[in-house]
């Protein structure tokens, strides 16, 4: 796994880091990647086709029937709209490894072969590399990758690939964006007001959580908190009901966390790439690259389907991510709305004040 | 660099990322689709119950007490006033006999002493008259003392159990108002939640239906490539 882990990233860095722009050996010599991949598959298609409808219109088939050479001639017309499903199919998965938060705990070879397919730089057939398209007898498919980065070559049918579309399952699990996901979180779970949700479906920048959830003296004044900010001078601070905040979003949350557990190995990815380690969204992009080879990763081949304790601890994380990384912004350092609380004033007879209202509230 | 790799005409290379990226939108559509379904059923699975908000309520009658064992007739002790009478008849007899004792040792005559029983009996009858008026005045009085008091703790106790009945009433209607209200607010929250996701399942649902779209137009443009190709090899 952690092979896998340090190849991938390898792979990641050396695709983005254009280092190899700066190869001597590389930019002196000629790079092929001319692989010609439908023009060999079909090479002897056209001979094979002429043979199997001359034996059929000369009545020298295998068989009085001809059913060996009809199902032949079926299979080759149909060959190329199966190439090109099989080809498009393959480039779509492929193409979740140039995601930026692609998980590199997905297997290495699919960002090899990406990297093939899209002819990166140190991929060509001059650096070792090759691909073939195989029509099997039985009317299938498969591509061969093969290679330095291929211990052993990668081969893919199509009808696997077919297989996996139709279960709503990819070769390559691509990472959900959890950074959009949460910012629409945040417009659902009930603590702001509609009118603090924008056009494009976020929160505006001077959103405020609902005074339902500040916290009040029993005067009905709002309980600040006094933050010193230097030089003498402090200022109010709202205060908030966490408890009352975690009790109101949590079954959104968990609705969300349920949507999610929809496609398992997408959770995978979402936990290796963003949740497991409860990073902020800041840190998330050096993540993939460094943390994300931590012990807390998921694997593709040995935790799925998910156990229940796993699909706990999935959404338990979840929840704190979206408390520490989403909520946490709106609930700290949160200015007074009454306008006269707003103002700096003097921190030491503020706190003068606040003791003398003690002793008045409390006759002493 | 595609048309390289894949060989044959540049319109095929283009049409296989065309019709790559048109798949990739159709299984983004397609797993966004199959999450929102699993959140909407999560959240219609997880609606509150419908709850009865008069479910506490309880009968206040056991409030209501009968207050009529604790009535009693103030007149049933009222005194009769005889006792007073026997005793001051008591009385005159023995000051009578004691007279008597007297007059026969000083030798007077009978008629003295008959005038002198007259005259005793009438002033003791006079005494116990003006006794027994004075303690029947105080019986009246004591009871009606004593049912005005009654009255006006029976109309005390009234009031106060009225107050309690009332209030409780109050309290479980107040309940079940709340009640009402946090449910109907709920309801309202959950609801959004469930329209809001339905909506954007049923954009995921055209998404997915338009990268279909994209998908076989990009691959029908390809055939034509793909044919030449071939008509190139039979040749």
């Amino acid at each position: 796994m952690e092979k896998n882990l340090n190849q991938n990233l390898f792979l990641q860095q050396f695709n983005e880091s254009d280092a190899i722009a700066y190869n001597e050996g590389f930019t002196s010599s000629t790079s092929d990647y001319n692989f010609r991949l439908l023009e060999n598959a079909y090479r002897n298609t056209g001979r094979i086709y002429a043979k199997l409808k001359l034996a059929i219109d000369s009545n020298n088939c295998q068989d009085e029937t001809c059913a060996y050479e009809l199902s032949e001639i079926k299979h080759l017309q149909e060959a190329p709209q199966l190439s090109l499903d099989f080809l498009s199919s393959l480039l779509a998965e492929l193409s979740v490894t140039d995601d930026p938060n692609f998980d590199p705990n997905n297997n290495f070879k699919y960002t090899a072969a990406n990297s093939v397919m899209t002819a990166k730089p140190g991929f060509s057939k001059s650096d070792g590399y090759n691909v073939y398209l195989d029509l099997l007898p039985n009317g299938a498919q498969q591509i061969v990758f093969i290679g330095p980065a291929f211990e052993e070559p990668l081969v893919i049918n199509n009808t696997a690939l077919n297989a996996l579309n139709e279960s709503n399952t990819s070769l390559v699990a691509p990472t959900p964006d959890i950074d959009k996901d949460m910012l629409r979180l945040l417009t659902e779970v009930g603590i702001f007001s509609p009118d603090m949700v924008g056009e494009n479906g976020q929160l505006t920048a001077g959103a405020k959580i609902t005074e339902e959830y500040v916290i009040m003296n029993p005067d009905g004044t709002p309980d600040y908190e006094i933050i010193d900010i230097g030089n003498g001078k402090g200022r109010n601070m709202l205060k908030y009901d966490l408890d009352k905040i975690e009790k109101k979003v949590t079954p959104f949350i968990n609705a969300e966390v349920a949507g999610l557990m929809s496609s398992e190995q997408d959770a995978v990815a979402a936990w290796n790439v963003y949740i497991s380690k409860g990073t902020s969204v800041e840190e998330d992009d050096q993540m993939v690259q460094n943390a994300n080879a931590g012990s807390s990763s998921w694997s593709y081949t040995e935790d799925l389907p998910l156990s229940q304790d796993k699909k706990v601890l999935f959404e338990k994380k979840y929840k704190e991510y979206f408390m520490n990384n989403y909520l946490k912004q709106f609930t700290t350092n949160q200015f007074p709305t009454v306008q006269a609380d707003a103002a700096v004033f003097d921190l030491a007879e503020a706190k003068r004040a606040k003791a003398q209202k003690f002793i008045d509230d409390n006759n002493l | 660099m595609l048309g390289a790799i894949i060989g044959g005409a540049a319109s095929i290379a283009g049409g296989l990322f065309g019709a790559s990226s048109a798949k990739s939108a159709a299984a983004r559509a397609a797993a966004q689709k199959l999450r929102l379904q699993k959140k909407l059923s999560h959240l219609e699975n997880h609606r509150q119950g419908i709850i009865n908000p008069y479910e506490d309520v309880k009968s206040v009658a056991g409030l209501a007490t009968d207050l009529s064992s604790k009535m009693s007739n103030p007149f049933a002790n009222l005194g009769v006033a005889t006792q007073a009478a026997e005793i001051q008849m008591e009385e005159s007899d023995l000051a009578l006999a004691a007279s008597l004792d007297t007059m026969r040792a000083t030798g007077a005559g009978a008629g003295g002493a008959t005038a002198l029983a007259n005259a005793a009996l009438r002033s003791k009858k006079g005494v116990a008259a003006n006794i027994e008026q004075q303690e029947k005045s105080n019986e009246d009085k004591r009871a009606a003392g004593e049912q005005q008091l009654q009255e006006a703790k029976i109309a005390e106790q009234r009031r106060i159990q009225g107050i309690m009945m009332s209030e409780e009433a109050r309290v479980q209607a107040a309940q079940a108002a709340g009640k009402q209200f946090k449910f109907g607010a709920r309801e309202t929250r959950e609801q959004g939640a469930i329209d809001r996701t339905y909506g954007e399942l049923m954009g995921a649902r055209q998404d997915r239906a338009q990268a279909k779209a994209d998908q076989t137009g990009a691959i029908t443009g390809m055939f034509g490539s793909l044919a030449s190709i071939g008509g190139k090899l039979l040749e």
